[in-house]
């Protein structure tokens, strides 16, 4: 685990003082919104049944940024080899990504959901409590394939753009679970059919963490 | 590389290919309904849904392979995957094409964002992504095993995808072959079976080939190499 750690903090500590990351994707995340905007002129009504989508596509589209970022700076310096070579388990390489990739793009979802909810004026409730847990989900999700998909795409000549190739079918079940369990709380009243979902989420996650985790020993062989 | 099994193969399949349409077209009698061009289009069915189930076992035979080869390292496995990945990839798309010109007599429309369709094009899109990863890799080990583990990650992934769209109400008829309730007349279920395994040689044929070509395909590019030291 100190192998894990130790990635963590660095990319950490990379990120807090350059916040390329974050910051990107907040701007970017604000483009779409923007983007959004004009491009579909819809009503009020209409524009809350779709915004639980549009936030997922802000997530998600940002999300990226992170994941291609990371692997990248990993390549820049040939990290990628010593990373490889160093004398700890694939896994926890894996476990280290993961975490910082995660936790920058929770940073940057907490950052831009003041203003999702400004844009989009939504009605604070206690029920809107309940979206901590299916972000995190989600993302969590997100960042366990993407983790391990970025890892993939990093080798070769189109990075950025075969990520997304390999990572958004295969990422699409937690985007259809996540903007449906984000659209009962913003625009419903939580049934019990929530939890089920709520919990396939988690399933998916610890399917494709664990499955990640123990592939990807075999990414950084040469 | 002709070999005679190859030819004997060819041979098979032609004439079930021949005595497949006389089944399908002359034999087994129309369906009722409302007009000539929904009874025409019917027809599809009878190769619509093996290319869907070949695609599948396609898909399965990629994933076998692919865990094979992490096991294994056996250059081979590497080449099975591929060309099982390639022929999966060809079965959709016949299953996307045939979809749509059924639909279009029928359901008026050409696609609808129903479940089993949208599943099947994400499916799609899995494995053309992961035979692009292929094309944007230098060709050595460190390709074989990135794409193995995408082949991995891609079937584990087929049913969460399946399942996920489930909740949506789909217009996509029954499974009519394991459902209880819609059975086949005989006459249809003999002509589907026999279009199946008309299908699956035909799966089999294309996998030799495309296997037998890889390998012709190393043995030039090791002679290049060897010229190129000289």
């Amino acid at each position: 685990m100190r192998a894990a750690l130790a990635i963590l903090k660095k990319d950490l500590q990379m990120e807090f003082r350059s916040k390329e990351s974050i910051l990107a994707m907040w701007i970017f995340s604000l483009l779409i919104f923007v983007i959004f905007n004009f491009t579909f002129e819809v009503s009020r009504l209409v524009m809350l049944e779709i915004a639980p989508g549009l936030l997922w596509v802000a997530f998600i589209f940002s999300g990226m940024f992170g994941l291609n970022h990371s692997f990248a700076i990993e390549k820049e310096n040939g990290n990628l080899r010593s990373m490889a070579l160093m004398p700890v388990d694939g896994g926890q390489i894996y476990i280290g990504k993961f975490l910082s990739v995660t936790s920058i793009m929770l940073m940057f979802e907490i950052l831009i959901f003041p203003i999702f909810v400004i844009f989009y004026d939504l009605q604070l409730s206690l029920q809107m409590l309940m979206l901590i847990p299916v972000i995190l989900a989600g993302t969590i999700g997100f960042t366990s394939l993407g983790t391990i998909l970025s890892a993939v795409s990093v080798h070769t000549r189109n990075q950025q753009i075969l990520l997304s190739l390999l990572l958004w079918p295969l990422v699409s079940p937690i985007v259809i679970w996540s903007v449906n369990l984000t659209g009962v709380i913003i625009n419903g009243e939580i049934t019990a059919s929530f939890y089920p979902l709520l919990i396939r989420v988690v399933a998916f996650d610890v399917i494709f963490f664990t499955l990640a985790y123990m592939l990807f020993d075999f990414i950084l062989e040469d | 590389m002709r070999s005679r099994i190859d030819k004997i193969l060819l041979t098979i399949l032609l004439i079930a290919f021949l005595v497949s349409l006389y089944l399908v077209f002359l034999w087994v009698p129309q369906i009722k309904a409302s007009n000539v061009s929904e009874q025409i289009a019917q027809k599809i069915f009878y190769y619509h849904v093996p290319s869907a189930w070949l695609g599948f076992l396609a898909f399965f035979i990629v994933f076998v392979a692919s865990v094979a080869y992490l096991w294994k390292r056996e250059r081979k496995y590497e080449l099975i995957s591929v060309a099982s990945a390639e022929i999966g990839v060809l079965f959709i798309t016949l299953v996307l094409i045939t979809g749509p010109i059924w639909a279009k007599p029928v359901w008026g429309i050409w696609w609808t964002w129903d479940a089993r369709l949208t599943s099947s094009l994400i499916l799609w899109l899995i494995y053309v992504a992961f035979l692009m990863l292929r094309r944007y890799l230098p060709d050595g080990s460190k390709r074989a095993n990135l794409s193995a583990v995408v082949g991995i990650l891609g079937f584990v992934d087929v049913p969460i995808v399946y399942y996920s769209i489930r909740w949506w109400e789909t217009q996509h008829p029954k499974a009519v072959m394991a459902s209880s309730e819609g059975s086949l007349a005989a006459p249809m279920f003999i002509a589907f079976m026999f279009t199946l395994a008309t299908f699956t040689l035909l799966y089999i044929f294309l996998m030799k080939k495309r296997y037998q070509l890889l390998v012709l395909e190393d043995q030039v590019n090791k002679q290049f190499k060897e010229m190129e030291l000289l």
